[in-house]
Parts: structure tokens; sequence; C-alpha cells
């Protein structure tokens, strides 16, 4: 059924003017729009195999949602939100979020753990994070609004995508940094990095 | 007023006045609800694209509904089906391994009876090794058996090198996706060390389809070989077998050829899993078991016996 809606900007839409104007966007109302293709790239990648007694490498998916009607820069909070959380904790927080946003990225989450366990070979579904989580820009539908003085005025209907990467294993502690090291630590490393200096060209 | 929080919220709606403190908490609304209409007007209305909305989803009326619309006509349905006969679909007459590889006990009657069956089998392999000669005239079972080994070999090791190309030319078209099946995206390093016996004709028939001229040969091999497999997933963890062991696998394998066709080749074609094959190794990892399906609700039953015996004579004995 699909490439009838191909076919459809093509045709182009009569009935959609105003005053000679053309109100409707070159895309028709349901054309497929283009979605990212890079990102799911990553998916089919393989790896190389472990030698017998290596660490377990971790399974990761990545997810995408395509052309939400919702802004980049109001998914973007959303976003920020859920990354370095484990995918139970993210859902649970973003149930209690307030916004449009949330609901399209707790769908990507829990859509792209069921992919984790049915196809990339994870064991078990809340042992799972989130790595990787933004927003970008995705197709801006451009429309007319009227000023005074017969002047006119551009609206920008915006749409956006998604993108969240999951990562089994358990989450790093302190995913932003925001506990700074202690003066001893400081201290320690500062040492540490001293220790490490070599005169060049002595051998 | 009208959107302070206090007042969405249910217990504070009957609150006195004088403890709410008003507080708007819709900002994108004018507070004016004058010239609203106006206010609207300014923006042109657009019907803004659905790239997220299902087309498969659509009831058909919707769908109807929608192509009137925009004037299109429905699609042409496709009634073609694309078939191959350069292979048949399925293994005719299959081998049936004997009991223990026909190391059974005499007196286990499968023994017993399976011995009986494979005399009156055997002639007619040496029917179908005589038609494949009449054909083929180099064939000879002996050199066959040598030809499947390495068939057998290159059929693998170009599924362990993913040269789906390759495989192709040693597998046929029925084959192909089981022998396919689960490998996408996996590493599989796959060794044979060697022969323990060697490998020897068990079975063959022939089969014409279609056409009395169009015959396709079909030889089971048994195979018992030495081989080492180790199946990794994306990530390079292992999934399945170890690289550092050897295995002896008994197999039976179906080959086969369009006999008819001047250009063919014997390609794997299937492989015979006797019943009293050891169970498979289970997985490795815990899965969640599936929920039963909810059981079918009972019919009830309607008592048609009276009407059916108006309309159709029923079968009586009496």
């Amino acid at each position: 059924m699909n490439h009838i809606f191909k076919l459809l900007p093509k045709i182009g839409l009569k009935t959609n003017q105003i005053l000679g104007l053309h109100t409707n966007a070159t895309l028709s109302a349901w054309v497929k729009a283009k979605t990212p293709k890079k990102f799911l790239e990553y998916n089919k990648k393989i790896f190389p195999p472990q030698a017998i007694g290596d660490e377990p490498r971790p399974a990761f998916v990545c997810h995408q949602k395509a052309n939400i009607k919702y802004s980049p820069e109001k998914l973007w909070y959303v976003a920020c939100l859920v990354r370095g959380m484990t995918v139970d904790e993210a859902v649970k927080q973003l149930s209690f979020v307030n916004k449009k946003g949330a609901v399209f990225v707790k769908e990507a989450i829990l859509e792209a753990q069921e992919l984790a366990v049915s196809q990339h070979n994870v064991e078990y579904r809340s042992n799972l994070w989130v790595a990787e989580s933004f927003a970008n820009k995705g197709m801006v539908v451009k429309g007319v609004r009227r000023h005074a003085r017969g002047r006119m005025g551009e609206v920008r209907y915006t749409y956006s995508h998604y993108f969240v990467r999951l990562e089994e294993g358990k989450p790093p502690k302190d995913y932003y940094k925001i506990n700074a090291l202690t003066p001893q630590e400081q201290l320690d490393a500062w040492l540490e990095q001293m220790r490490k200096r070599k005169i060049i060209n002595s051998y | 007023m009208a959107n302070s929080i206090l007042l969405k919220l249910g217990s504070l709606r009957f609150a006195p006045a004088t403890l709410i403190q008003p507080c708007r908490t819709t900002t994108t609304k004018h507070y004016n609800p004058k010239f609203k209409k106006e206010r609207a007007a300014k923006f042109l209305k657009l019907d803004l694209p659905k790239p997220n909305q299902e087309v498969g989803e659509m009831t058909p009326e919707k769908m109807r509904q929608k192509m009137k619309e925009r004037g299109i006509l429905p699609p042409r349905p496709w009634m073609e089906r694309p078939f191959y006969i350069s292979a048949t679909g399925g293994v005719f007459e299959p081998y049936i391994p004997p009991e223990g590889d026909g190391k059974a006990s005499i007196v286990s009657t499968t023994r017993a009876k399976q011995t009986v069956q494979l005399l009156e089998k055997k002639s007619k392999s040496m029917m179908a090794v005589r038609k494949i000669k009449s054909f083929d005239e180099d064939f000879s079972t002996a050199d066959f058996c040598s030809k499947a080994q390495d068939i057998y070999i290159k059929a693998h090791e170009s599924l362990a090198n993913d040269d789906k190309h390759a495989i192709r030319l040693y597998v046929t078209e029925k084959a192909y996706p089981e022998f396919r099946h689960n490998s996408r995206l996996k590493t599989i390093r796959w060794k044979f060390l060697e022969s323990l016996e060697p490998p020897r004709v068990v079975h063959a028939r022939c089969t014409d389809i279609v056409s009395k001229e169009n015959i396709f040969g079909q030889v089971t091999v048994r195979f018992h070989t030495r081989q080492q497999l180790a199946v990794y997933d994306r990530f390079g963890r292992l999934l399945h077998g170890s690289e550092i062991l050897a295995k002896d696998v008994l197999e039976y394998i179906v080959f086969e050829k369009h006999l008819a066709n001047l250009y063919g080749t014997w390609r794997i074609h299937a492989k015979i899993i006797p019943d009293w094959a050891p169970p498979k190794e289970p997985s490795k990892h815990t899965r969640v078991m599936a929920d039963p399906d909810p059981d079918p609700e009972p019919v009830p039953e309607v008592e048609t016996a009276e009407k059916t015996e108006g309309d159709t004579p029923a079968i009586t004995d009496k």
C-alpha cells in the first residue's frame, strides 16, 4: 500500500488552497518523510570474537523515533533527563514528566528494550542503561500567518528525531560527573601526573 | 482563575476563596477570551503531515476516504507468485536411519522391522542409481561420496564466510533458508577436522515432476566426521559450541540434482534427523516463557443433528 503514498506529492493538492496561496507543504499529509539512517547502522556492526576468559563485551542497541511532531528544543530537556539511568528508572521517571515529549521518549526506550532482548542477545531486560539519549531536528513545515498592515510572517512547524542507545550492564556511578574529586583524590591525581613525567630524549 | 492549579485539585475545590491564592498555570492561552476567533484567524490553517501514521493500521473505509480525497485509484492486485522449479520442495521417500545407526540390539523390535524394510528399499535405490547413470554416465557411488564430502565442506565454509553467492552453488533453493537460518550478524567458526568413516551412499531416489522427462535425483550420504563449531553473537560473545572442542558428527545428508538439466549440479538439499538422535543442547540463555494463549472459549454446541437429517441423508447402518 505504501507505494501509493509515494505518488502523492506528484499529484499535489488542489483542495487546500486559500486565496491562490499554496498553504499545503510539498510533502502531503501522509507521505513517509525522510528518516535518519546512520544511527541504526550501528546495530549492524559485528565485533570480532572474544578469547576465552575475556570480559564479555556489553551488548548495545540503537533505536530512534523519527519525525515526532514536537519541538527538538523541548525534547532536549527530556532526553537529558534519562541519560545515565537504568532502563527501569528512566521509564519510572518519564511516567511522571508532564510533557508531551516524555511519552515519545518512554515509548522509544521501551521499544529499544524489547529489541535488545529479542534481537541483540541481551539476557535480562532490566540489565540495561541509557548510554546515549539525544534529540535532533527533523523536517520543518513552514506555514503562514498574518501580521498587521498586510504583512506576512512565517510559522515553523518543527518535527524532531529522538535517538537512544541502551547498553547492557550497570550505569556508571556518576554519569554527569556531578561529584568532582575530593581534595585528597585531586592531590593523588596531581602526584600521579607529576610522577609520570618524562624527560624528552632521555630514553 | 479558571485554570488555577488549586482549583484543579479535587479536595480543595470547595475550600473558601480566601484561602486560595490565584495562580495561572496555563501560559499559552490569552487571558482575554474576547477576539479569540480573530486571533486564531491570523494563522492560515494547513494539514500538517503525519509521518508516523501507520498505513497498515488504517481501516479499509478510512483508506478509501483518504484515497477519494486525493482522487487516487486503488492499486492493481499483485497476483504473481514466483516459484522455482530447479529444485524440489522436499525429500521424497526419505531415508529412515536404522535404529542406533544399525548397531542396536538384534532383539529390539524396531531393528527387526527395519532390516526387513531395508531389503525392499535397497532394490529401489539400485534402480534409482541406474536411472541417474542413464543421465550421468560417469556417476558411481564410490566417486560420488568423495565429491559429496567436498560439496559438504565447501557449503559449510561459505556459510562460515558469510558468502551468500557461493552458498548457492552448493545448496539448493529449498535448503538455502534452512541453511542460513539464524546466522545473520553472527560469526561462525567452523572447521572440518577429519572423516572418521568414509562417507557412503545409503539411499537414492528419482522422481519426475510435472512432465515425465523432468527428473530429479536425490542421494542420501552418511557422513561420520569430526568437526569444530563455535558461534559468536554480534558482540563476539560465545553463543554456541567451542573452538577448543572437537565433536563427532553423524549426519545423513540428502543431495539433489536436476538430472534433466544438462547443467545441473549435485547440491545439498536436506538433512535427515533420526528419531533416535540425542536431544539438542539447551540454550545458554535464561528466557521468559511466553504467556500461554488464553483458552479458546468453548463454542456452545448447537444441536444441529435434527436439521441435518432433513437436508442430507445421514449415513446409517441400521
